[in-house]
């Protein structure tokens, strides 16, 4: 026909043919606009020419108030838009449409009518619709009519001599149509609304054919409706994903993937974020048994993957560190052992030095193991001994717990060998300790403590484990340097030690 | 039978020194002498190269870093070695399994029993 009516002045006569045609047309664009009619249809419909083309179809005609009038266009325009859309012809076998004429005192009444219809879409060169065609029969008289037979008088034969049966085959076509249509349509809003992530890919290619919104959120909103996951989702290739939905579609068995890392561009540009999902790949099944495509769903666990992991590496170090200080209380027990000979002594110091380290764990408690404050340890181990006999002075500065740890046993050794045999074992004597932070860009920390009032000091003759403890900590533990002097006014330890460099784990 | 062991060399790779002061008083006990302690990896690794060594005790875990790279200078001049570590069986990695451990807090005979196995003299 399109040839042809290119074809010189044989259009005009396919124009008069359209007109003169007994068969109700009418020629629509795709926005639903009236293009064109012909002479049979304005006569079916009781309408004037002028009046309706170039007017939205449904604006001319409305199907009347009646309460079915909706759900009548509702019909007639999904037919339209499908065919439209899908580039298809589309049938509606059986539609009930309203018609309105005037009436003797020219009153505008509607009069029920039964249609039936095809929408054909017609395209151009480069295959867009230009105008879609409905060709419509009017099949009101054998409606009535086969409502008329009532079931009990013979209806089969009435129907049959009527077309009836082909009509109520027809009516009962487009029932099932109109109750999968909103099946259809009710699944898809399922999917819409899922919370998880749905997809259905088509093919062997797996080509997107819809996803819900939580998809579209999952990959970071990329366009993926028609395209190959290969070519949509391109950052999956190596993760063994596109190999996954290969051997579903091939085997036609689902692929279920738990926790599983996937890496995905989200945003473009930005490194890859990963994800873990659980999911499953089922596939899809057409008439015939054969795989069609593959359904995706699944949702995000990344939340709970990482929580759990974070859970057993804290598990870990705990497991560590209680092990670790176990070790250390072992040490202690046994160092301490060594310089007691009389198990009471023994007794006293051990539990004084393990009360040393409970405190320091007290301190780092309430910071919830973020670290303490220098002064605070020191206010700790030295209280015992009474608050005026000991000067503070230096500003806060922040251990970390490794280092608090290991402050908090040198200070309990410094202030025991004072009590001892330094500055607290006379009644006039008191300690100074000064402290300052030095090189903020590589702060290091100065620490002076300094007895006065008390015996002069004197170098061990054997070193004890006091000794050798402060030492051991400041060097190895906190990458620090001692200097211990015996003087004649009494101990002085000067310690520098770098801040938030310390070795210790 | 701690004689076998006497006068060994035995590197010490502990980064908490009341630890690692525990293991040197421990060695020096059984008649060893003890190097280091290291208190880090690259310590560790340095005084591997400045001293001669019959073997060593490593932590597993010293200051955050895993102790591995030390383990392989050592697997790979033949010199025998015991890990220590806080964590279970399960802390050391599939290619370590195997190798002498002693776990946190650990006995002398514990120490002892390990260095000889590692050392080959238990049945000397």
């Amino acid at each position: 026909m399109k040839v042809l009516a290119k074809s010189g002045g044989l259009s005009v006569d396919l124009a008069s043919a359209f007109d003169a045609s007994p068969n109700p047309y009418v020629l629509i664009t795709p926005d639903l606009h009236i293009a064109g009619v012909n002479q049979a249809y304005l006569d079916v419909t009781n309408s004037d020419r002028d009046a309706i083309i170039g007017q939205p179809l449904f604006a001319a005609f409305d199907s009347g108030p009646g309460e079915e009038a909706p759900e009548n266009v509702r019909q007639v325009r999904a037919s339209l838009e499908k065919a439209r859309d899908t580039r298809q012809r589309d049938h509606l076998a059986l539609v009930k449409y309203s018609i309105s004429h005037r009436d003797a005192d020219g009153r505008e009444v509607f009069e029920d009518r039964y249609w039936s219809a095809t929408h054909t879409p017609m395209l151009d060169d480069q295959g867009e619709v230009v105008f879609l065609l409905q060709h419509t029969t009017d099949i009101t008289e054998l409606q009535h009519l086969r409502e008329r037979g009532s079931p009990r008088q013979s209806a089969s034969a009435l129907d049959s001599m009527l077309g009836g049966a082909v009509l109520g085959r027809a009516a009962q076509v487009q029932e099932d149509n109109r109750r999968l249509e909103t099946e259809r349509r009710r699944l898809v809003e399922m999917f819409m609304q899922a919370p998880g992530f749905v997809a259905v890919l088509d093919g062997p290619d797996h080509v997107f054919q819809m996803h819900n919104p939580a998809y579209a959120q999952l990959i970071g909103h990329r366009d993926l409706t028609g395209k190959p996951i290969r070519d949509a989702l391109p950052e999956l290739a190596g993760q063994g994903y596109y190999e996954f939905l290969d051997t579903v579609f091939v085997t036609g068995e689902p692929h279920e993937g738990r926790g599983s890392l996937v890496q995905l561009q989200r945003t473009p540009g930005a490194p890859l974020e990963n994800v873990f999902l659980n999911f499953i790949y089922q596939p899809i099944r057409d008439a015939d048994g054969q795989v069609a495509g593959i359904f995706v769903q699944g949702h995000d666990v990344t939340e709970t993957v990482v929580s759990a992991e974070r859970q057993k590496l804290m598990i870990d170090e705990l497991n560590h560190r209680v092990k670790n200080t176990l070790a250390t209380v072992q040490s202690i027990a046994m160092q301490t052992a060594r310089s007691h000979a009389d198990p009471g002594t023994f007794a006293a110091g051990f539990q004084a030095r393990l009360m040393a380290l409970s405190h320091t764990h007290d301190l780092l408690t309430r910071s919830h193991w973020e670290g303490a404050d220098l002064r605070a340890i020191l206010e700790h181990e030295t209280e015992a001994h009474g608050p005026h006999r000991i000067s503070l002075n230096g500003p806060p500065v922040a251990l970390e717990p490794a280092a608090a740890l290991s402050f908090g046993m040198i200070f309990h050794e410094l202030a025991t060998n004072a009590a001892k045999y330094g500055a607290l074992s006379a009644p006039d004597g008191r300690i100074l300790v000064d402290w300052g932070v030095a090189d903020q860009s590589s702060p290091v920390l100065h620490l002076t403590w300094r007895e006065i009032g008390g015996p002069p000091a004197t170098p061990p003759t054997r070193r004890g484990f006091g000794s050798r403890l402060i030492e051991r900590n400041i060097r190895h533990d906190l990458a620090g340097e001692v200097k211990l002097e015996y003087a004649e006014t009494g101990l002085c330890a000067e310690l520098s030690v770098p801040l938030g460099a310390e070795r210790a784990s | 039978m701690s004689e076998t062991l006497s006068g060994r060399r035995i590197l010490v790779v502990e980064d908490e020194s009341l630890v690692a002061m525990l293991l040197e008083t421990i060695l020096e006990d059984m008649g060893c002498t003890p190097v280091g302690p290291a208190s880090t990896v690259d310590e560790g690794l340095a005084l591997l190269n400045g001293e001669s060594i019959d073997g060593a005790l490593l932590d597993v875990n010293v200051a955050g870093r895993q102790i591995f790279p030390v383990a392989q200078a050592l697997k790979e001049r033949g010199v025998p070695f015991v890990f220590s570590t806080g964590y279970g069986e399960g802390g050391l990695p599939d290619e370590w399994r195997g190798q002498p451990t002693i776990q946190k807090p650990f006995t002398e005979a514990a120490v002892r029993d390990a260095l000889m196995k590692a050392l080959g003299v238990a049945t000397v």
